[in-house]
Protein backbone atom coordinates (compact mmCIF):
# COMPACT_ATOMS: atom_id res chain seq x y z
CA UNK A 1 0.00 0.00 0.00
CA UNK A 2 2.83 2.16 0.99
CA UNK A 3 6.12 1.80 -0.51
CA UNK A 4 9.23 3.87 0.32
CA UNK A 5 12.17 3.72 -1.99
CA UNK A 6 15.75 4.45 -1.03
CA UNK A 7 14.41 8.08 0.89
CA UNK A 8 17.47 10.16 2.02
CA UNK A 9 16.51 13.09 3.89
CA UNK A 10 18.64 15.59 5.67
CA UNK A 11 18.20 19.05 7.55
CA UNK A 12 21.01 21.11 6.36
CA UNK A 13 24.07 19.23 6.86
CA UNK A 14 22.55 16.82 9.07
CA UNK A 15 22.03 13.66 7.41
CA UNK A 16 18.84 12.01 9.17
CA UNK A 17 17.63 9.04 6.55
CA UNK A 18 20.48 7.33 3.78
CA UNK A 19 18.30 5.61 1.93
CA UNK A 20 15.57 3.85 3.93
CA UNK A 21 13.51 1.54 1.90
CA UNK A 22 10.33 0.45 3.73
CA UNK A 23 7.04 -1.30 2.74
CA UNK A 24 3.27 -1.24 4.31
CA UNK A 25 1.01 -3.80 3.13
CA UNK A 26 -2.26 -2.97 3.10
CA UNK A 27 -4.55 -4.24 6.05
CA UNK A 28 -1.13 -5.00 8.04
CA UNK A 29 0.78 -3.40 11.24
CA UNK A 30 3.96 -2.75 10.57
CA UNK A 31 5.87 -1.26 12.65
CA UNK A 32 9.48 0.91 13.04
CA UNK A 33 11.93 0.90 16.02
CA UNK A 34 15.23 2.64 17.24
CA UNK A 35 16.92 4.74 19.65
CA UNK A 36 16.71 8.16 19.96
CA UNK A 37 17.82 10.27 16.84
CA UNK A 38 17.53 7.59 14.47
CA UNK A 39 15.35 8.95 11.56
CA UNK A 40 12.13 7.73 12.54
CA UNK A 41 10.01 10.89 13.02
CA UNK A 42 11.83 11.80 10.13
CA UNK A 43 10.61 9.18 8.35
CA UNK A 44 7.45 9.93 9.34
CA UNK A 45 7.04 13.64 9.01
CA UNK A 46 8.24 13.23 5.13
CA UNK A 47 5.57 10.77 4.47
CA UNK A 48 3.02 13.48 5.40
CA UNK A 49 4.74 16.08 3.78
CA UNK A 50 5.95 18.18 6.71
CA UNK A 51 9.60 18.00 5.85
CA UNK A 52 9.85 18.97 2.06
CA UNK A 53 13.68 18.15 1.38
CA UNK A 54 13.88 14.49 0.41
CA UNK A 55 15.17 12.16 -2.47
CA UNK A 56 13.71 9.44 -3.37
CA UNK A 57 10.31 7.76 -3.84
CA UNK A 58 7.07 7.50 -1.80
CA UNK A 59 4.55 5.40 -3.53
CA UNK A 60 0.88 4.94 -1.58
CA UNK A 61 -1.41 2.45 -4.04
CA UNK A 62 0.85 2.75 -6.44
CA UNK A 63 1.18 6.78 -6.82
CA UNK A 64 3.58 9.02 -6.20
CA UNK A 65 1.84 10.66 -3.11
CA UNK A 66 3.38 14.48 -3.59
CA UNK A 67 4.51 16.24 -0.65
CA UNK A 68 1.14 19.00 0.34
CA UNK A 69 0.42 18.28 3.84
CA UNK A 70 -2.88 18.51 3.28
CA UNK A 71 -3.61 16.43 -0.07
CA UNK A 72 -1.94 13.69 1.60
CA UNK A 73 -4.66 13.76 3.98
CA UNK A 74 -7.02 13.52 1.22
CA UNK A 75 -5.28 10.82 -0.29
CA UNK A 76 -5.90 8.62 3.11
CA UNK A 77 -2.46 8.91 5.30
CA UNK A 78 -3.47 10.83 8.56
CA UNK A 79 -0.26 10.99 11.40
CA UNK A 80 -0.56 11.02 14.71
CA UNK A 81 2.14 12.52 15.94
CA UNK A 82 4.86 12.38 18.74
CA UNK A 83 4.47 14.30 21.41
CA UNK A 84 0.57 13.79 20.99
CA UNK A 85 0.33 17.78 19.82
CA UNK A 86 -3.21 18.19 20.81
CA UNK A 87 -4.73 21.80 20.54
CA UNK A 88 -4.15 22.57 23.91
CA UNK A 89 -6.73 25.51 24.08
CA UNK A 90 -9.68 24.13 21.98
CA UNK A 91 -12.06 21.78 23.81
CA UNK A 92 -12.11 17.98 23.59
CA UNK A 93 -14.74 18.41 21.04
CA UNK A 94 -13.08 20.86 18.83
CA UNK A 95 -10.08 19.05 18.53
CA UNK A 96 -12.09 15.66 17.25
CA UNK A 97 -13.84 18.24 14.72
CA UNK A 98 -10.35 19.51 14.02
CA UNK A 99 -9.23 16.06 13.12
CA UNK A 100 -12.26 15.73 10.73
CA UNK A 101 -11.60 19.10 9.37
CA UNK A 102 -11.86 17.08 5.38
CA UNK A 103 -15.01 15.42 5.63
CA UNK A 104 -17.59 17.58 3.69
CA UNK A 105 -20.79 16.48 5.00
CA UNK A 106 -21.42 17.84 8.84
CA UNK A 107 -23.69 14.79 9.75
CA UNK A 108 -21.01 12.54 8.59
CA UNK A 109 -18.83 14.78 11.17
CA UNK A 110 -21.36 14.90 13.69
CA UNK A 111 -21.87 11.61 13.42
CA UNK A 112 -17.73 10.50 13.44
CA UNK A 113 -17.51 12.80 16.97
CA UNK A 114 -20.20 10.86 18.41
CA UNK A 115 -18.29 7.40 17.56
CA UNK A 116 -15.22 8.41 19.08
CA UNK A 117 -17.17 9.51 22.43
CA UNK A 118 -18.25 6.30 22.53
CA UNK A 119 -15.24 4.39 22.33
CA UNK A 120 -14.11 6.65 24.74
CA UNK A 121 -16.78 7.87 26.84
CA UNK A 122 -14.44 10.54 28.74
CA UNK A 123 -14.10 12.13 25.71
CA UNK A 124 -17.88 12.38 25.37
CA UNK A 125 -18.05 13.75 29.70
CA UNK A 126 -15.21 16.10 28.77
CA UNK A 127 -16.27 17.47 25.19
CA UNK A 128 -16.34 21.30 26.67
CA UNK A 129 -13.32 21.03 28.88
CA UNK A 130 -10.01 22.54 27.21
CA UNK A 131 -7.98 19.36 25.67
CA UNK A 132 -4.71 20.78 27.42
CA UNK A 133 -6.67 19.99 31.15
CA UNK A 134 -6.55 16.33 30.38
CA UNK A 135 -4.32 13.81 31.16
CA UNK A 136 -1.52 12.70 29.65
CA UNK A 137 -2.82 9.23 28.53
CA UNK A 138 -6.71 10.76 27.92
CA UNK A 139 -4.50 13.35 26.13
CA UNK A 140 -2.99 10.26 23.86
CA UNK A 141 -6.54 8.92 23.38
CA UNK A 142 -7.80 12.54 22.36
CA UNK A 143 -4.75 12.35 19.31
CA UNK A 144 -5.39 8.96 18.33
CA UNK A 145 -9.48 9.61 17.99
CA UNK A 146 -8.63 12.61 16.23
CA UNK A 147 -6.56 11.60 13.72
CA UNK A 148 -8.92 8.47 13.15
CA UNK A 149 -11.83 11.47 13.17
CA UNK A 150 -10.94 11.75 9.11
CA UNK A 151 -11.61 8.02 8.73
CA UNK A 152 -7.66 7.28 7.12
CA UNK A 153 -6.83 4.33 5.32
CA UNK A 154 -3.43 4.44 6.45
CA UNK A 155 -2.45 5.67 10.32
CA UNK A 156 1.27 6.68 11.09
CA UNK A 157 1.42 6.69 14.77
CA UNK A 158 4.94 8.05 16.08
CA UNK A 159 5.21 6.79 19.96
CA UNK A 160 2.17 6.63 20.94
CA UNK A 161 2.79 5.11 24.73
CA UNK A 162 5.90 7.44 24.94
CA UNK A 163 5.56 8.73 28.86
CA UNK A 164 2.65 6.70 29.76
CA UNK A 165 1.83 4.26 32.55
CA UNK A 166 1.95 0.83 31.81
CA UNK A 167 -2.14 -0.17 32.17
CA UNK A 168 -2.19 2.91 29.71
CA UNK A 169 -0.26 1.67 27.44
CA UNK A 170 -1.85 -1.40 27.23
CA UNK A 171 -5.27 0.15 26.30
CA UNK A 172 -3.00 2.04 23.76
CA UNK A 173 -1.92 -1.26 22.36
CA UNK A 174 -5.65 -3.14 22.18
CA UNK A 175 -6.56 0.34 20.56
CA UNK A 176 -3.92 -0.15 17.82
CA UNK A 177 -4.96 -3.58 17.09
CA UNK A 178 -8.97 -2.33 17.16
CA UNK A 179 -8.03 -0.12 14.31
CA UNK A 180 -6.22 -2.71 12.18
CA UNK A 181 -9.21 -4.70 12.56
CA UNK A 182 -11.47 -1.94 11.00
CA UNK A 183 -9.49 -2.24 8.04
CA UNK A 184 -7.18 0.58 8.96
CA UNK A 185 -3.20 -0.07 7.64
CA UNK A 186 -1.21 1.22 10.81
CA UNK A 187 2.91 1.97 10.61
CA UNK A 188 3.62 2.05 14.22
CA UNK A 189 6.82 4.06 15.67
CA UNK A 190 8.13 2.66 19.05
CA UNK A 191 10.66 3.11 21.83
CA UNK A 192 8.68 0.39 23.51
CA UNK A 193 10.08 -2.75 21.01
CA UNK A 194 8.69 -5.47 23.07
CA UNK A 195 5.30 -4.49 22.75
CA UNK A 196 5.36 -3.10 19.27
CA UNK A 197 7.26 -6.55 17.70
CA UNK A 198 4.53 -8.38 19.66
CA UNK A 199 1.96 -6.59 17.58
CA UNK A 200 3.85 -6.60 14.51
CA UNK A 201 3.13 -7.88 11.06
CA UNK A 202 6.33 -6.50 10.01
CA UNK A 203 9.16 -4.54 11.44
CA UNK A 204 12.31 -2.35 10.93
CA UNK A 205 15.05 -0.90 13.18
CA UNK A 206 15.94 2.01 12.24
CA UNK A 207 19.54 2.92 13.35
CA UNK A 208 21.33 6.54 12.38
CA UNK A 209 19.29 6.85 8.89
CA UNK A 210 19.83 3.57 7.88
CA UNK A 211 17.62 0.21 8.14
CA UNK A 212 19.61 -2.51 9.88
CA UNK A 213 17.24 -5.20 10.48
CA UNK A 214 14.06 -6.19 8.95
CA UNK A 215 11.45 -8.85 9.47
CA UNK A 216 8.83 -10.37 10.81
CA UNK A 217 7.97 -9.14 14.42
CA UNK A 218 7.75 -12.46 15.90
CA UNK A 219 11.53 -13.59 14.87
CA UNK A 220 12.82 -9.68 15.37
CA UNK A 221 11.72 -10.38 18.89
CA UNK A 222 13.71 -13.52 19.47
CA UNK A 223 16.82 -11.74 17.35
CA UNK A 224 19.97 -11.61 20.09
CA UNK A 225 20.80 -8.41 18.55
CA UNK A 226 17.22 -7.23 19.27
CA UNK A 227 17.06 -8.64 22.33
CA UNK A 228 20.35 -7.02 23.66
CA UNK A 229 19.59 -3.54 21.97
CA UNK A 230 16.25 -2.93 22.18
CA UNK A 231 14.77 -5.15 25.05
CA UNK A 232 17.19 -4.85 27.44
CA UNK A 233 17.57 -8.59 28.03
CA UNK A 234 21.00 -9.77 28.50
CA UNK A 235 21.68 -13.56 26.97
CA UNK B 1 -18.52 60.04 35.31
CA UNK B 2 -21.32 60.11 33.49
CA UNK B 3 -23.64 58.14 31.28
CA UNK B 4 -22.86 59.98 28.76
CA UNK B 5 -19.25 59.65 28.62
CA UNK B 6 -19.28 56.00 29.27
CA UNK B 7 -21.26 55.71 26.16
CA UNK B 8 -18.39 58.12 24.62
CA UNK B 9 -15.65 55.63 25.80
CA UNK B 10 -17.52 52.72 24.76
CA UNK B 11 -18.16 53.71 21.51
CA UNK B 12 -14.78 54.72 20.95
CA UNK B 13 -13.77 51.53 22.76
CA UNK B 14 -15.63 49.36 19.58
CA UNK B 15 -13.56 50.91 17.32
CA UNK B 16 -10.30 50.92 19.48
CA UNK B 17 -11.25 46.86 19.37
CA UNK B 18 -11.76 46.16 15.71
CA UNK B 19 -8.33 47.64 15.08
CA UNK B 20 -6.68 45.44 18.10
CA UNK B 21 -8.56 42.49 16.35
CA UNK B 22 -7.59 42.48 13.74
CA UNK B 23 -4.05 42.98 14.65
CA UNK B 24 -4.49 40.21 17.10
CA UNK B 25 -5.80 37.62 14.49
CA UNK B 26 -2.53 38.12 12.27
CA UNK B 27 -0.52 38.13 15.77
CA UNK B 28 -1.96 34.69 16.27
CA UNK B 29 -1.51 32.79 13.39
CA UNK B 30 1.84 33.77 12.64
CA UNK B 31 3.18 35.35 15.77
CA UNK B 32 4.45 38.57 14.58
CA UNK B 33 3.01 42.30 15.27
CA UNK B 34 1.69 43.41 11.44
CA UNK B 35 2.30 46.81 11.78
CA UNK B 36 1.05 46.77 7.59
CA UNK B 37 -2.43 46.79 9.08
CA UNK B 38 -2.42 50.17 9.76
CA UNK B 39 -1.76 51.17 6.40
CA UNK B 40 -4.56 48.49 5.28
CA UNK B 41 -6.42 51.52 7.53
CA UNK B 42 -5.05 54.17 5.78
CA UNK B 43 -5.60 52.85 2.70
CA UNK B 44 -9.69 51.50 3.19
CA UNK B 45 -9.91 54.87 4.94
CA UNK B 46 -9.31 57.06 1.62
CA UNK B 47 -11.12 54.25 -0.29
CA UNK B 48 -14.17 54.58 1.75
CA UNK B 49 -14.05 58.46 1.02
CA UNK B 50 -14.05 57.64 -2.59
CA UNK B 51 -17.03 55.40 -2.58
CA UNK B 52 -18.87 57.91 -0.21
CA UNK B 53 -18.45 60.21 -2.98
CA UNK B 54 -19.18 58.07 -5.56
CA UNK B 55 -22.67 56.96 -4.49
CA UNK B 56 -23.69 60.27 -2.99
CA UNK B 57 -24.89 60.60 -6.26
CA UNK B 58 -27.57 58.04 -5.69
CA UNK B 59 -27.94 57.70 -2.35
CA UNK B 60 -28.07 59.51 1.45
CA UNK B 61 -28.28 58.90 4.69
CA UNK B 62 -27.80 55.31 6.13
CA UNK B 63 -27.54 53.41 2.56
CA UNK B 64 -25.06 56.03 1.81
CA UNK B 65 -23.10 55.41 5.00
CA UNK B 66 -24.16 51.39 4.56
CA UNK B 67 -22.39 51.26 1.22
CA UNK B 68 -19.54 53.33 2.38
CA UNK B 69 -18.54 50.80 4.67
CA UNK B 70 -19.26 47.57 2.63
CA UNK B 71 -17.30 49.22 0.15
CA UNK B 72 -14.07 49.72 2.66
CA UNK B 73 -14.63 46.53 4.26
CA UNK B 74 -14.44 44.81 0.54
CA UNK B 75 -11.66 46.72 -0.37
CA UNK B 76 -10.01 45.44 3.21
CA UNK B 77 -10.43 41.99 2.37
CA UNK B 78 -9.00 42.44 -1.32
CA UNK B 79 -5.86 44.48 0.49
CA UNK B 80 -5.70 42.09 2.59
CA UNK B 81 -5.25 39.34 -0.10
CA UNK B 82 -2.85 41.33 -1.91
CA UNK B 83 -0.99 41.31 1.55
CA UNK B 84 -0.59 38.38 2.22
CA UNK B 85 0.49 37.15 -1.43
CA UNK B 86 2.76 39.74 -1.97
CA UNK B 87 4.16 40.44 1.65
CA UNK B 88 4.32 36.97 3.74
CA UNK B 89 3.53 34.05 1.13
CA UNK B 90 7.10 33.61 0.39
CA UNK B 91 7.94 34.29 3.92
CA UNK B 92 6.10 31.69 5.60
CA UNK B 93 6.65 28.77 2.96
CA UNK B 94 10.71 28.88 3.52
CA UNK B 95 9.98 28.70 7.46
CA UNK B 96 11.69 32.37 7.56
CA UNK B 97 12.91 34.20 11.03
CA UNK B 98 10.20 36.38 12.87
CA UNK B 99 12.61 39.43 11.65
CA UNK B 100 11.57 39.00 8.02
CA UNK B 101 7.89 39.42 8.64
CA UNK B 102 9.01 42.43 10.84
CA UNK B 103 10.30 43.93 7.84
CA UNK B 104 7.57 43.15 5.26
CA UNK B 105 5.38 44.24 7.62
CA UNK B 106 6.68 47.78 8.00
CA UNK B 107 7.54 48.15 4.44
CA UNK B 108 4.00 47.57 3.43
CA UNK B 109 2.60 50.00 5.81
CA UNK B 110 4.83 52.57 4.99
CA UNK B 111 4.19 52.07 1.21
CA UNK B 112 0.79 52.27 1.93
CA UNK B 113 0.84 55.01 3.66
CA UNK B 114 2.95 56.32 0.63
CA UNK B 115 0.62 55.56 -1.85
CA UNK B 116 -2.38 57.80 -0.52
CA UNK B 117 0.54 60.63 0.46
CA UNK B 118 0.84 60.80 -3.45
CA UNK B 119 -2.58 60.99 -4.43
CA UNK B 120 -3.97 62.72 -1.70
CA UNK B 121 -1.43 64.64 0.62
CA UNK B 122 -2.05 67.90 -0.81
CA UNK B 123 -5.99 68.36 -0.40
CA UNK B 124 -7.44 68.57 3.55
CA UNK B 125 -10.15 65.76 2.72
CA UNK B 126 -13.18 64.89 5.57
CA UNK B 127 -16.18 62.57 5.03
CA UNK B 128 -19.52 63.98 4.14
CA UNK B 129 -22.23 64.71 6.55
CA UNK B 130 -24.13 61.69 6.35
CA UNK B 131 -27.03 62.28 8.56
CA UNK B 132 -28.88 66.08 9.03
CA UNK B 133 -29.10 64.50 12.69
CA UNK B 134 -26.09 64.75 14.58
CA UNK B 135 -27.14 63.75 17.74
CA UNK B 136 -30.17 61.28 19.48
CA UNK B 137 -32.02 60.83 22.63
CA UNK B 138 -31.69 57.31 23.64
CA UNK B 139 -33.29 56.52 27.37
CA UNK B 140 -32.63 60.09 28.12
CA UNK B 141 -29.10 60.56 27.31
CA UNK B 142 -27.86 62.59 24.32
CA UNK B 143 -25.78 61.03 22.34
CA UNK B 144 -24.31 61.75 19.43
CA UNK B 145 -24.95 59.52 15.84
CA UNK B 146 -21.94 58.83 15.03
CA UNK B 147 -21.14 57.60 18.30
CA UNK B 148 -24.05 55.31 18.25
CA UNK B 149 -23.24 54.28 14.67
CA UNK B 150 -19.95 53.21 15.55
CA UNK B 151 -21.07 51.06 18.27
CA UNK B 152 -23.87 49.17 16.68
CA UNK B 153 -21.42 48.65 13.44
CA UNK B 154 -18.20 47.68 15.28
CA UNK B 155 -20.28 45.20 17.83
CA UNK B 156 -21.76 43.81 14.38
CA UNK B 157 -18.87 43.11 12.94
CA UNK B 158 -16.94 41.82 16.27
CA UNK B 159 -20.34 39.63 16.79
CA UNK B 160 -19.82 38.41 13.38
CA UNK B 161 -16.43 37.71 13.72
CA UNK B 162 -17.03 35.78 16.20
CA UNK B 163 -19.03 33.45 15.10
CA UNK B 164 -16.90 32.57 12.28
CA UNK B 165 -14.25 31.89 14.44
CA UNK B 166 -16.86 29.42 17.05
CA UNK B 167 -18.92 28.38 14.80
CA UNK B 168 -17.68 27.56 11.47
CA UNK B 169 -15.18 25.24 9.94
CA UNK B 170 -12.83 27.93 9.33
CA UNK B 171 -12.78 29.63 11.84
CA UNK B 172 -11.80 26.05 13.95
CA UNK B 173 -8.91 26.49 11.24
CA UNK B 174 -8.05 29.74 12.40
CA UNK B 175 -8.01 28.78 15.67
CA UNK B 176 -6.59 25.54 15.26
CA UNK B 177 -3.29 26.97 13.13
CA UNK B 178 -2.98 29.45 16.00
CA UNK B 179 -1.81 26.93 18.26
CA UNK B 180 0.00 24.76 15.84
CA UNK B 181 0.49 25.27 11.87
CA UNK B 182 2.41 21.52 11.89
CA UNK B 183 -0.55 19.55 13.59
CA UNK B 184 -2.57 21.86 11.97
CA UNK B 185 -1.54 20.86 8.81
CA UNK B 186 -1.74 16.90 10.14
CA UNK B 187 -5.38 17.33 10.26
CA UNK B 188 -5.54 18.05 6.29
CA UNK B 189 -5.54 21.79 6.61
CA UNK B 190 -4.24 24.18 3.73
CA UNK B 191 -2.66 26.66 5.63
CA UNK B 192 -2.47 29.04 2.81
CA UNK B 193 -5.92 28.57 2.18
CA UNK B 194 -6.41 29.49 6.37
CA UNK B 195 -3.80 32.58 6.50
CA UNK B 196 -5.40 33.48 3.71
CA UNK B 197 -8.70 34.03 5.39
CA UNK B 198 -7.32 35.03 8.45
CA UNK B 199 -5.84 37.92 6.21
CA UNK B 200 -8.99 38.66 4.38
CA UNK B 201 -11.22 38.72 8.04
CA UNK B 202 -8.34 41.21 9.24
CA UNK B 203 -8.98 43.45 6.60
CA UNK B 204 -12.34 43.47 6.50
CA UNK B 205 -12.19 44.65 10.31
CA UNK B 206 -9.22 47.52 8.75
CA UNK B 207 -11.75 49.02 6.23
CA UNK B 208 -14.46 49.12 8.75
CA UNK B 209 -12.07 50.50 11.16
CA UNK B 210 -10.54 52.91 8.89
CA UNK B 211 -14.05 54.54 7.88
CA UNK B 212 -14.40 54.97 11.45
CA UNK B 213 -11.79 56.54 11.94
CA UNK B 214 -11.85 58.71 8.83
CA UNK B 215 -15.00 59.91 10.31
CA UNK B 216 -13.69 60.95 13.66
CA UNK B 217 -10.22 62.36 13.03
CA UNK B 218 -10.60 63.61 9.28
CA UNK B 219 -8.55 62.09 6.77
CA UNK B 220 -4.67 62.25 6.73
CA UNK B 221 -1.66 59.82 5.51
CA UNK B 222 -0.90 58.54 8.54
CA UNK B 223 -4.11 58.09 10.17
CA UNK B 224 -2.82 54.30 9.97
CA UNK B 225 -0.60 55.05 13.27
CA UNK B 226 -3.74 54.91 15.45
CA UNK B 227 -3.26 50.99 15.08
CA UNK B 228 -1.04 51.82 18.46
CA UNK B 229 -4.40 52.20 20.07
CA UNK B 230 -5.29 48.96 18.80
CA UNK B 231 -1.90 47.65 20.18
CA UNK B 232 -2.05 49.50 23.41
CA UNK B 233 -5.30 47.69 23.91
CA UNK B 234 -3.59 44.24 22.92
CA UNK B 235 -1.65 44.38 25.71
CA UNK B 236 -3.93 45.89 28.31
CA UNK B 237 -5.99 43.21 27.59
CA UNK B 238 -3.53 40.46 26.55
CA UNK B 239 -1.73 39.85 23.76
CA UNK B 240 -3.26 37.31 21.32
CA UNK B 241 -6.37 36.94 22.82
CA UNK B 242 -9.41 37.90 20.72
CA UNK B 243 -11.44 38.21 23.85
CA UNK B 244 -8.97 40.27 25.52
CA UNK B 245 -8.00 42.51 22.90
CA UNK B 246 -12.11 43.30 22.99
CA UNK B 247 -12.00 43.61 26.89
CA UNK B 248 -8.48 46.20 26.49
CA UNK B 249 -10.19 48.37 24.05
CA UNK B 250 -13.40 49.34 25.24
CA UNK B 251 -11.41 50.02 28.79
CA UNK B 252 -8.96 51.99 26.78
CA UNK B 253 -12.18 54.22 24.85
CA UNK B 254 -13.46 54.58 28.59
CA UNK B 255 -10.25 55.57 30.21
CA UNK B 256 -9.33 58.12 27.25
CA UNK B 257 -12.73 59.55 27.26
CA UNK B 258 -12.49 59.89 30.83
CA UNK B 259 -8.91 61.22 30.91
CA UNK B 260 -9.74 63.42 28.09
CA UNK B 261 -12.29 65.04 30.35
CA UNK B 262 -10.04 65.11 33.92
CA UNK B 263 -6.83 66.49 32.63
CA UNK B 264 -7.10 67.47 29.27
CA UNK B 265 -6.39 66.48 25.70
CA UNK B 266 -2.87 67.20 25.94
CA UNK B 267 -2.03 65.18 28.72
CA UNK B 268 -4.12 62.18 28.65
CA UNK B 269 -1.79 60.37 26.38
CA UNK B 270 1.07 60.62 28.69
CA UNK B 271 -1.37 58.86 31.66
CA UNK B 272 -2.08 55.83 28.93
CA UNK B 273 1.18 55.20 28.30
CA UNK B 274 1.83 54.78 31.72
CA UNK B 275 -0.86 52.60 32.14
CA UNK B 276 0.19 50.65 29.12
CA UNK B 277 4.11 50.34 30.32
CA UNK B 278 2.83 49.33 33.64
CA UNK B 279 0.50 46.05 32.60
CA UNK B 280 3.91 45.23 31.07
CA UNK B 281 5.68 45.66 33.55
CA UNK B 282 3.43 44.43 36.46
CA UNK B 283 0.94 42.01 34.56
CA UNK B 284 2.29 41.09 30.66
CA UNK B 285 -0.33 38.60 30.52
CA UNK B 286 -2.83 41.54 30.21
CA UNK B 287 -6.29 41.05 31.95
CA UNK B 288 -7.06 38.25 30.01
CA UNK B 289 -4.82 35.68 31.91
CA UNK B 290 -7.43 35.49 34.20
CA UNK B 291 -10.78 35.95 32.59
CA UNK B 292 -10.33 34.67 29.35
CA UNK B 293 -7.71 31.85 29.16
CA UNK B 294 -8.27 30.45 25.97
CA UNK B 295 -6.03 32.31 22.84
CA UNK B 296 -8.10 32.45 19.38
N1 LIG C 1 14.09 20.24 12.21
C1 LIG C 1 15.30 19.68 12.33
N2 LIG C 1 16.41 20.39 12.04
C2 LIG C 1 17.64 19.84 12.16
N3 LIG C 1 17.85 18.58 12.54
C3 LIG C 1 16.80 17.81 12.84
C4 LIG C 1 15.46 18.33 12.76
N4 LIG C 1 14.62 17.34 13.12
C5 LIG C 1 15.38 16.27 13.40
N5 LIG C 1 16.69 16.54 13.25
C6 LIG C 1 17.81 15.61 13.45
O1 LIG C 1 17.58 14.47 12.66
C7 LIG C 1 17.91 13.28 13.38
C8 LIG C 1 16.72 12.34 13.44
O2 LIG C 1 15.71 12.93 14.24
P1 LIG C 1 14.29 12.29 14.47
O3 LIG C 1 13.45 13.24 15.20
O4 LIG C 1 13.76 11.79 13.18
O5 LIG C 1 14.64 11.05 15.41
P2 LIG C 1 13.70 10.00 16.13
O6 LIG C 1 14.12 8.67 15.68
O7 LIG C 1 12.28 10.36 15.94
O8 LIG C 1 14.12 10.18 17.64
P3 LIG C 1 13.21 10.09 18.98
O9 LIG C 1 13.05 8.66 19.29
O10 LIG C 1 14.03 10.80 20.00
O11 LIG C 1 11.92 10.79 18.70
C9 LIG C 1 18.40 13.74 14.73
O12 LIG C 1 19.81 13.75 14.70
C10 LIG C 1 17.87 15.12 14.87
O13 LIG C 1 18.73 15.92 15.64
MG1 LIG D 1 10.76 10.86 17.16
Amino acid sequence: MLVVENLHVSYGHIQALSGVSITVPQGSIVSIIGSNGAGKTTLLNTISGLVKQHQGGIKFKGQELGWVPHSIVQQGIVQVPEGRKIFAGLTVEENLLAGGYILRDPKHLRSNVNKMMELYPILGSRKHQQAGTLSGGEQQMLAVCRGLMSEPELILLDEPSLGLAPIIVKSIFDLIGQIRQQGITVLLVEQNAKKALALSDYAYVLENGHVTMEGKGRDLLCDPAVKRAYLGEKE
Amino acid sequence: MSIQQLLNGVSLGSVYALIAVGFALVFNILKFSNFAHGGVMTLTAYIGLAASLFFSRWLSGLPLFGATLVSAALAGAIVGIVLERMAFRRIRNNNSPVIYYFISSITMGILMENIVTIFASSTFYSYPKFFELSVVELFHVNIALTDLLMLVFSSTALMILLWVLYRTKIGLAIRALSFDVNTANLMGMDSNRVVMATFIAAGILGGVAGVFLGINYTLYPQLGQLIVKGFIASVIGGLGSITGAMIGAVLLGVLEVTLISAVGAGIAPVFVFIIMLTFLLVRPRGIAGVIVQEKA
